[in-house]
């Protein structure tokens, strides 16, 4: 595998016959990644499976968080409700639609961390859910 | 005489009106809110006024503001884009009482073609097929069965207040009929008020089939014939194409003079589109198609035709607005090629296309023979929540079809954005699925699930991981090409989330 950097933030790849142009942005250990029309994103140092949305999915404590800087338009669990997936537990408000968040799996509400009319930023946890 | 145009508009399409003012030698004048200071359309004209706070109602949806900053810059015609004010009468009506030219059809006809049930009386009365339907003037339970009836199944009953798909039921058969009657009627009347319902006939898995067209002041109208924009997702267009894979040399002839009828019947002047629906799976040469809607204003998709036919339709638009001819007539006009563009958008494929906000990292578009991008963003830009995640439009021309699919592929393939997540790798599955391949793809294509679904890439290919590397090894923070840092963040001065604390975005 042999790699040259052309430019900042691109490099040509070579790995036996395959030539690719990749590109690479970062911030901080967090990169975002370009190759032939797909995209890629990680955090840099972790393995190179872990190249998936910075939600974890999978652990025992799943975080609600909103996608986007959104305000919290209503709540409509409380600490220690019992949810199914696919549940609406918050619904936030941006670029003028609803959207509602949504259980990833069965469980209980651990904690809810935010009131309703503020505003969230994005990867910030709005309510914590126990799997069951 | 048109000497300086103030563009009502933002994003990619003030941009080609700011270009199409420059090769014309008028001074173009841009509008921004305060969270566009920085914007690329901004730059892309002579002189720029601010309107007011980042919410479209207080800025780009202000005619006051707007017809102000006209005033103070001493424009003398006002071009809407699409979008925002461009086919609201009250905007145009006001911009000529205050002694502006409005580019585009009159206010009055931006009016008569904004009503559905007007704009359908209207090309009915000119001989434009509609899609069959009927408003019982009889609206009880059994007179709008009896209107079913008459139009034929498989039918849709709609809300006649309504939109959105509310208060609209798909009735397949006679026994479907008096549940999905009642059940209408109850959603139509919680959502609107009012229960009143009307009846069409359901065109199944149809072609969005749509005509340009251009008119002058002088009586000149001319066709530019047809654009296919059936690959939508929830009735938003993906991607558009000239000519359309479907429509036979028969029935263009037919369906690009109906719409000159229609055009002509209504008296239109400047740019227009008509719609229309295609039911191709009746026979080939009996394709029938009924006129859906005209939209009186510029499309996004314009670049397509423009392409095809070789022309510049803004310079028309502004060369018209002014009081000049149209530029070409009927017979100069002639298709060649075939185009196609692929509309994208800050959208998370792998998130049912939430919009996204952040800051373009990296950006560099595609460039090509035959290529054309037409955007509003530049590297280092941050994508705000307030407007449409439109970025950019890419255009590929070629001589047929395939190698215009083929060409715009490789130039998304040849489209790094970082730092938003853009909707590039599902164009890319549309373009190369069989159903696109094949021209088939009809408007509840993408909607269904034999759609391309986007499947998020788990895997890192091992090219990428060595660049990332490479790219830590070397120091890591990518750098703009200035040498400067990229910008990471708002400053607090003119960041709209401090501002809007407490406020309701409507």
């Amino acid at each position: 595998m042999k790699v040259s950097p052309l430019e900042p933030g691109v490099y040509r790849v070579t790995h036996g016959t395959d030539r690719g142009l990749v590109y690479v942005a970062s911030s901080g250990t967090q990169w975002w990644a370009f190759w032939n029309g797909g995209v890629y994103e990680g955090t840099h140092g972790s393995s190179p499976a872990a190249g998936l949305p910075r939600r974890k999915t999978g652990s025992a404590h799943e975080p609600i968080a909103s996608p986007m800087p959104a305000t919290v338009l209503k709540i409509l669990v409380t600490q220690g409700d019992q949810i199914r997936k696919g549940d609406t537990l918050v619904v936030v408000e941006a670029m003028k639609m609803e959207l509602p968040l949504r259980a990833p799996a069965d469980g209980t509400v651990t904690a809810v961390r935010c009131r309703e009319g503020e505003l969230v930023q994005p990867e910030v946890v709005l309510v914590e859910v126990e799997s069951a | 005489m048109v000497t300086k145009v103030l563009i009502a508009n933002r994003g990619e399409v003030a941009v080609r009106i700011a270009r199409a003012c420059r090769e014309l030698g008028v001074t173009s004048v841009a509008v921004y809110s305060e969270a566009d200071a920085g914007a690329r359309h901004v730059r892309a004209a002579d002189e720029a006024v601010c309107i007011g706070p980042a919410p479209s109602r207080d800025s780009y949806l202000s005619s006051a503001a707007l017809i102000d900053a006209a005033r103070q810059t001493g424009a003398d015609a006002v071009h809407p884009g699409y979008g925002f004010l461009a086919e609201n009468h009250a905007f145009a009506a006001e911009c000529v009482a205050a002694g502006l030219i409005f580019v585009g059809p009159p206010p009055e006809v931006i009016r008569q073609m904004g009503s559905k049930i007007e704009a359908r009386r209207a090309m009915a009365a000119a001989g434009v097929p509609v899609v069959p339907g009927e408003v019982p003037s009889d609206q009880s339970d059994a007179g709008v069965r009896r209107a079913i009836d008459a139009i034929g199944y498989p039918a849709l009953v709609k809300a006649s207040a309504g939109g959105g798909g509310k208060g609209m039921r798909l009735v397949r058969t006679a026994a479907e009929a008096a549940a999905a009657i009642a059940s209408a009627r109850r959603e139509a009347t919680a959502a609107f008020g009012d229960g009143a319902l009307y009846v069409e006939r359901l065109i199944e898995q149809p072609h969005h089939v749509e005509v340009q067209i251009m008119g002058d002041h002088h009586g000149g109208v001319v066709h530019l014939f047809e654009r296919e924009c059936s690959v939508q997702r929830r009735h938003q267009k993906v991607i558009e194409e000239s000519p359309s894979p479907v429509v036979t040399p028969d029935l263009r002839r037919r369906i690009t003079s109906a719409a000159l009828s229609g055009a002509r019947a209504v008296n239109y002047r400047n740019a227009g589109t008509m719609e229309f629906l295609v039911d191709a799976d009746a026979a080939a040469t009996d394709a029938p198609f009924y006129f859906l809607e005209m939209n009186t204003r510029l499309q996004v998709e314009h670049p397509v035709t423009e392409a095809v036919a070789g022309v510049d339709l803004v310079r028309a638009q502004l060369l018209i607005a002014a009081g000049g001819r149209l530029p070409w007539t009927q017979d100069e006009l002639l298709q060649r090629g075939h185009a196609i563009e692929a509309r994208v958008y800050a959208e998370d494929p792998a998130h049912d296309f939430l919009p996204q906000a952040g800051a373009v990292r990296l950006y560099r578009e595609p460039q090509a023979p035959g290529v054309r991008v037409d955007s509003g963003v530049a590297e280092g830009d941050t994508i705000g929540v307030h407007y449409d995640p439109l970025m950019a439009k890419v255009i590929a021309h070629a001589e047929t079809r395939d190698l215009a699919r083929a060409r715009l592929a490789a130039a998304l393939r040849d489209f790094p954005i970082l730092g938003v997540r853009t909707n590039i790798p599902f164009l890319l599955r549309v373009l190369e699925h069989p159903r696109f391949v094949a021209g088939t793809i009809d408007t509840g294509f993408l909607d269904r699930d034999e759609g391309p679904i986007h499947q998020p890439d788990s895997s890192i290919p091992a090219l990428v991981s060595a660049a990332v590397d490479a790219h830590f090894a070397g120091g890591g923070e990518r750098a703009g090409t200035s040498g400067a840092p990229v910008a990471t963040g708002l400053s607090s001065a003119w960041d709209p989330w401090t501002r809007l604390r407490d406020r309701r975005i409507p």
